[in-house]
């Protein structure tokens, strides 16, 4: 079957500004979005610009807007999305060229809330024990692979990229959560803030934009309702 | 997305209502006006009137939902049933309520 893909385009040392370039490529119904960007970056046009690491749904790399739909290009198949697709980068973050967009600004929202393990001991003489149910708690949050579909389907961080973002708050939850972790009260602190928790208005975009499933919404929720109630249930 | 946009839509709807009937009633006592007056034809066509029960319903049972989300988060991952109950609740509601209101302005009730 042939496909027409309508991809955005920007190159800032030579456009002015972003306009759309149309390509037909011959596919199969089963081919994904990056096979067909891969056929135009090697048959058509070598200067097209994306991200792609893994091709396999784990590095996070080419998450963009298809249909107007933020997924993962090594996850979406042709025969999902039809045969007249549009390729655009994900909304929310500068545009630096074509399909790439300027993480930084996703990144810092991640760091600012400690993604990382906070112990008790300095030096612990043994293995800190978790029961499963305690591991349970939090499995749905460590399965983010920092895409940043999730963030960038957001409205509320469209219109304030100050909003530190679903993906910042699934990466908190995953710590707060943790039995282990001690620095649970210092990361709600840094979420109760006018651009944390609060900015969700549970539009569920996240949720359906995540390429792991990730009940990110649901994650959001339990954080406020931890904040307001000062318990981790 | 839809739930969230509509809710903000009749939000405003609510706002737009309820400052039309503050202006032509203060207009209407003060001076009597022709164009008060005129203002409280628009809000009181039945046209409006559909709108404004929609706003109104539609932005109060939504929500409820909201706030049981919020209450109880585990219902998060249910969300599209959720949305789903909403429009069960809402639908017979308002369809009742168009029904008396169309009821009335053909026999003049």
């Amino acid at each position: 079957m042939k496909v027409t893909l309508k991809i955005f385009r920007y190159n800032p040392e030579t456009d002015k500004k972003p306009h759309y370039d149309r390509f037909v490529v011959e596919a199969e119904a089963t081919d994904r979005i990056l096979d067909l960007l891969e056929s135009i970056k090697n048959y058509q046009d070598g200067t097209l610009s994306y991200r792609r690491s893994c091709a396999h749904g784990i590095c996070g790399s080419d998450a963009m807007r298809i249909n107007g739909v933020n997924r993962l290009a090594c996850k979406a198949l042709v025969k999902d999305v039809g045969n007249k697709v549009t390729v655009e980068p994900i909304l929310g973050l500068p545009v630096e060229k074509d399909l790439i967009v300027d993480m930084e600004p996703f990144f810092d929202h991640y760091r600012s809330v400690m993604p990382y393990f906070v112990g008790g001991e300095e030096n612990p003489k043994k293995e800190q024990m978790q029961s499963p149910e305690d591991r349970e708690r939090f499995d749905d949050t460590t399965k983010c692979i920092l895409c940043a579909a999730c963030t960038t389907s957001c409205p509320s961080f469209w219109a304030s990229g100050e909003y530190i973002g679903p993906s910042a708050m699934v990466n908190a939850h995953r710590f707060i959560f943790d039995s282990r972790d001690q620095a649970a009260a210092e990361r709600l602190k840094i979420l109760n803030d006018q651009y944390g928790v609060y900015r969700c208005h549970t539009i569920f975009n996240c949720t359906d934009a995540c390429p792991r499933e990730i009940q990110i919404t649901k994650a959001i929720g339990e954080l406020k309702k931890a904040i307001v109630t000062a318990r981790l249930d | 997305m839809l739930a969230w946009i509509l809710h903000r839509i009749t939000g405003l709807g609510m706002i737009v209502f309820v400052s039309l009937h503050v202006i032509s009633s203060f207009f209407t006592q003060e001076m009597g006006s022709d164009w008060a007056i005129a203002i409280n034809t628009v809000y009181e066509s039945i046209y409006f009137q559909f709108f404004i029960v929609f706003c109104v319903l539609y932005h109060g049972i939504n929500g409820i939902r909201i706030i049981i989300l919020d209450l109880w988060p585990r219902m998060l991952q249910y969300q599209k049933e959720m949305t789903w109950l909403q429009w069960l609740v809402f639908v017979p509601i308002y369809g009742l309520t168009i029904f008396i209101m169309i009821q009335k302005l053909i026999t003049g009730g």
